[in-house]
């Protein structure tokens, strides 16, 4: 029962913030401040999402070569710099996270 | 919708959104596999997997959910860290609203139900292109329902194999790996990557909190180092 509850309350959360400017509201009614602190929020999440995953995969802090995501993190993102092609960075980040963990 | 020619137009736009977001495709649909199986993983019955899915359509919020729920978060505790992974559709949502102001409540209310990641870095630079913004939006729906349809039956495919791809696959990272095909492009200036350098190493330092209130603490961390970065450079 109170799965459900969280189901449909992450339903409705992830919906109103979805549809807050498009639904509701007008984005230049709000204060100028809090338009230039929203052009951070996405670099700000991304990352905060991205840099445990490469650099504490098991929940511990490890940039060894025990731990490939990190290095092939870095691959990944230096295909993003250069190619932007979505296919080609993810296809390169599992590539050498298979080849990594194949000769470690 | 009587006039043929008007008619294909729309249509045309509809497969130029389907066939843009194609390439993405490799990594959301590893990843709503991986999203199912995490639901199960957790201790959802598949239904309830797919249901959230259905719900949230947005895979870091049901990443989300499926680790707080096996932590067995308070609700609210739960609710709170998805308003923050998703707190970007925010910033998504101010930025698509002066282009789809036009449009009738329901066609504003389902592409908003639809927004993502993907959906949003792809419209926003549809709406730059030259030209009127006529049939653009239904080439948001033609983004939105591919990604919509393949991202249910792979969340689906997953609730139901449950754990059975060995781990050795490291097929997680794919979530990892959208994510970095996300942020790098949200790095366009100097004040973008101080917001996320002290996001990210926020995140490292913050990460032994429960209930990933590290994820809460780095992200305001990083947009605070944004707005202080542009406060300094313009001066």
């Amino acid at each position: 029962m109170s799965t459900w509850i969280v189901i449909v309350g992450a339903g409705l959360v992830t919906f109103l913030l979805r549809a807050s400017f498009i639904v509701f509201a007008d984005p230049h009614k709000f204060p100028h401040a809090f338009r230039v602190a929203l052009v951070f929020v996405p670099p700000a999440v991304l990352a905060a999402i991205v840099a445990p995953g490469l650099a504490m995969p098991q929940g511990l802090f490890d940039l060894t070569l025990a731990n490939p995501r990190w290095i092939a993190g870095l691959v990944a993102i230096a295909i993003a710099v250069t190619v932007r092609n979505p296919l080609a960075i993810i296809v390169a980040g599992m590539a050498a996270l298979w080849g990594l963990q194949a000769m470690l | 919708m009587s006039d043929p020619a008007a008619h294909s137009a729309l249509r045309a736009e509809f497969f130029a959104g389907a066939r843009q977001i194609a390439p993405s495709l490799l990594g959301t649909l590893p990843f709503g596999f991986v999203a199912g199986v995490a639901a199960v993983g957790a201790g959802m019955t598949p239904l309830q997997g797919v249901a959230l899915s259905l719900f949230a359509f947005s895979g870091i919020a049901q990443l989300v959910v499926a680790q707080l729920i096996a932590a067995q978060s308070p609700l609210v505790v739960t609710l709170a860290a998805v308003a923050v992974v998703s707190l970007r559709h925010l910033m998504y949502s101010a930025a698509m609203s002066p282009h789809l102001a036009h449009l009738p409540r329901g066609w504003r209310v389902a592409l908003a139900y639809l927004m993502t990641d993907q959906s949003f870095a792809l419209g926003v630079r549809r709406y730059a292109e030259p030209g009127a913004r006529g049939a653009k939006h239904y080439y948001m729906l033609g983004i939105s329902v591919t990604l919509f349809v393949s991202w249910q039956l792979t969340v689906l495919i997953g609730a139901m194999a449950g754990a059975q791809v060995p781990p050795s696959w490291s097929l997680d990272f794919v979530v990892t790996l959208t994510f970095i095909t996300l942020l790098v492009p949200a790095l366009r200036t100097r004040a973008d990557i101080a917001a996320g350098i002290v996001a990210g190493a926020t995140a490292l330092v913050a990460a032994g909190l429960p209930y990933r209130l590290s994820l809460v603490i780095a992200s305001i961390a990083g947009v605070a180092a944004g707005v202080a970065f542009e406060r300094l450079h313009r001066r």
